[in-house]
């Protein structure tokens, strides 16, 4: 298992790759999500703002 | 009529719950692909006969690559879209595409230069794929520039989609000119990518990793375009059943 | 005050003036306009130049006096100092004729707008790009570069700089409706403007180790020649855009 960790020698590059590129994904999953919640709310306030009244 | 697909595409309540039904039907996949492909890439698959386990900053780097240039082209082909049919909703997909890929690109760029310094000695090479790859960054960062300097959404879009258009014709012209570069002042690259000996244990998985990212890619962008589409119709009757849920 | 009164006359008479000429007529009519223009604010006209010479004296003091370290960085220096003294100048490029109603008078004239920006576009280059192909030599000189060097500078300049406005025009445009837009119109110009550096700086290397240049430089007509073709096109299509 230590073995697998060390990748060789390699694992002070390896892993850092392995690292970031996890963090970019899990990013890149939260700002898509965070920029649905917000212009949902947005959409809402703007609706409740015209008080009900139909466009 | 044939164009009913085409006019479909453009209605955004439409594309706005075919978004929202479609996610996990590229998001699943997506993961379920890209585990694979680390297991693939980390476990199965052999040292390198020559750069040993170091060659498997592979598996990450070279998706990332990929995704930087594959979301541009998205960005400026849907821009062009927007730009000629006067599509709301491609201009939509146009914005949603430039995060997602800036981010790719940093990490294509710190990837890169993790995999050069154990290949290279150095951190940092004049690589013309490392340079493509920096100007590339520039130019989404442009882009997200320009978008955010403009208050008018429609403004924005239209402006935005001009400079993604002018920037994909640059593109080849920038990345020729790189090589060209590149070719006049060292000996070429140590490190090749697309060595055509790649046994199919270690390919197997880079392909499953490339796959994976792509549909991350739609997987994400699907979510983004319906924040984008929801900020760009004021007053829709749609919305409130949309967002009534 | 007197000044921009007189400044002003040309600049009405410009734009009545193009409702009945052809497209081409009309091109004509707006570059000796901006030219006029232009010789009226001498100021403004030579500080490209101006910024060009400062920033060729400043290598020599970061980097040594030493001829022969200058030479080798002589390229570089020429082309990144002609890059930035051009991309000085864009700003102005449409800003006085947007504020003012110009550029949506040209819009609504029935001309072609495609044509009337291109003029203005070689207006630029006429008061930038070539002066700065004239300037080019004298800064080379003084950093070391070799007499035999000075026609294959000023035509690789002269060429380039085509390329460099133009792509710079397209980002003008863009810019157009930006407050303070200098740092973003950088931010967009400078990386299209890349492989000019490369073909640029390359040919000025070759022609002061008196090789031959033509390849770079037939490399850097192609881009002049792809320029003249296509960013007119987005100009005017970033300037309407900009003016609704």
């Amino acid at each position: 298992m230590s073995e697998f960790f060390d990748m060789g020698g390699y694992a002070a590059y390896v892993w850092p790759s392995y690292g970031l590129t996890l963090i970019v994904v899990v990013l890149n999953i939260v700002w898509a999500r965070r920029l649905l919640t917000r212009s949902r709310e947005e959409a809402r306030r703007r609706l409740a703002m015209r008080g009900g009244g139909d466009t | 009529m044939a164009w009913t697909w085409f006019h479909r595409l453009g209605s955004p309540p439409y594309i706005y719950s075919l978004a929202a039904r479609l996610t996990p039907w590229f998001a699943w996949p997506a993961a379920a692909l890209i585990l694979g492909g680390l297991y693939g890439g980390l476990v199965l698959a052999p040292p390198d006969y020559q750069q040993g386990d170091g060659f498997r900053i592979i598996y990450v780097h070279a998706p990332s690559a990929w995704m930087s240039l594959m979301v541009y082209m998205t960005m400026a082909i849907s821009a062009g879209v927007g730009l000629i049919w006067r599509m709301k909703v491609a201009h939509a997909v146009a914005a949603s595409c430039a995060p997602v890929g800036a981010s790719f690109t940093v990490c294509a760029l710190v990837t890169g230069s993790l995999w050069g310094q154990p290949m290279w000695g150095t951190y940092w090479e004049w690589d013309p794929r490392l340079t493509s790859e920096l100007i590339l960054l520039f130019l989404y960062l442009g882009y997200m520039g320009l978008r955010s300097a403009m208050e008018d959404v429609q403004r924005a879009d239209r402006s935005s989609a001009v400079l993604a258009v002018v920037g994909i014709v640059n593109v080849p012209i920038i990345h020729y000119s790189v090589t060209w570069w590149n070719s006049l002042h060292q000996a070429p690259s140590v490190m090749k990518l697309a060595r055509p000996a790649m046994p199919a244990s270690m390919l197997i998985p880079l392909l499953m990793m490339l796959l994976g990212f792509t549909l991350f890619f739609v997987a994400v962008l699907l979510v983004r375009l319906r924040g984008e589409i929801l900020s760009r119709e004021r007053s829709a009757s749609w919305i409130r059943e949309a967002v009534s849920t | 005050m007197h000044r921009s009164a007189a400044a002003a006359a040309p600049r009405r008479a410009g734009a009545g003036a193009l409702a009945m000429t052809s497209a081409l007529a009309a091109a004509r009519l707006t570059l000796v306009r901006d030219l006029r223009l232009a010789f009226r604010k001498r100021g403004q006209l030579v500080q490209p130049l101006v910024f060009f010479a400062i920033v060729t004296t400043l290598f020599p003091l970061a980097i040594s006096p030493e001829l022969s370290r200058l030479r080798d960085v002589a390229p570089g220096v020429l082309w990144v100092a002609a890059l930035l003294s051009s991309l000085l100048a864009l700003e102005f490029l449409f800003r006085d004729d947007a504020h003012d109603g110009t550029l949506e008078q040209y819009a609504l004239s029935g001309q072609s707008l495609t044509w009337l920006l291109f003029a203005k576009t070689v207006a630029h280059w006429l008061l930038t790009g070539l002066p700065l192909a004239v300037m080019a030599p004298l800064a080379g000189l003084s950093l070391g570069v070799p007499a035999s060097a000075v026609p294959g500078i000023v035509v690789s300049v002269a060429v380039g700089s085509v390329a460099l406005s133009l792509i710079g025009s397209v980002g003008a445009a863009l810019t157009l409706g930006v407050k303070r837009s200098g740092a973003l119109l950088s931010l967009l110009t400078l990386p299209l403007s890349m492989p000019v550096l490369i073909f640029g700086a390359r040919a000025t290397e070759l022609s002061i180790k008196g090789g031959d240049f033509s390849a770079p430089l037939q490399l850097l007509g192609a881009l002049a020649v792809l320029g003249v073709t296509l960013a007119p096109l987005a100009t005017a299509a970033a300037v309407r855009i900009n003016l609704e």
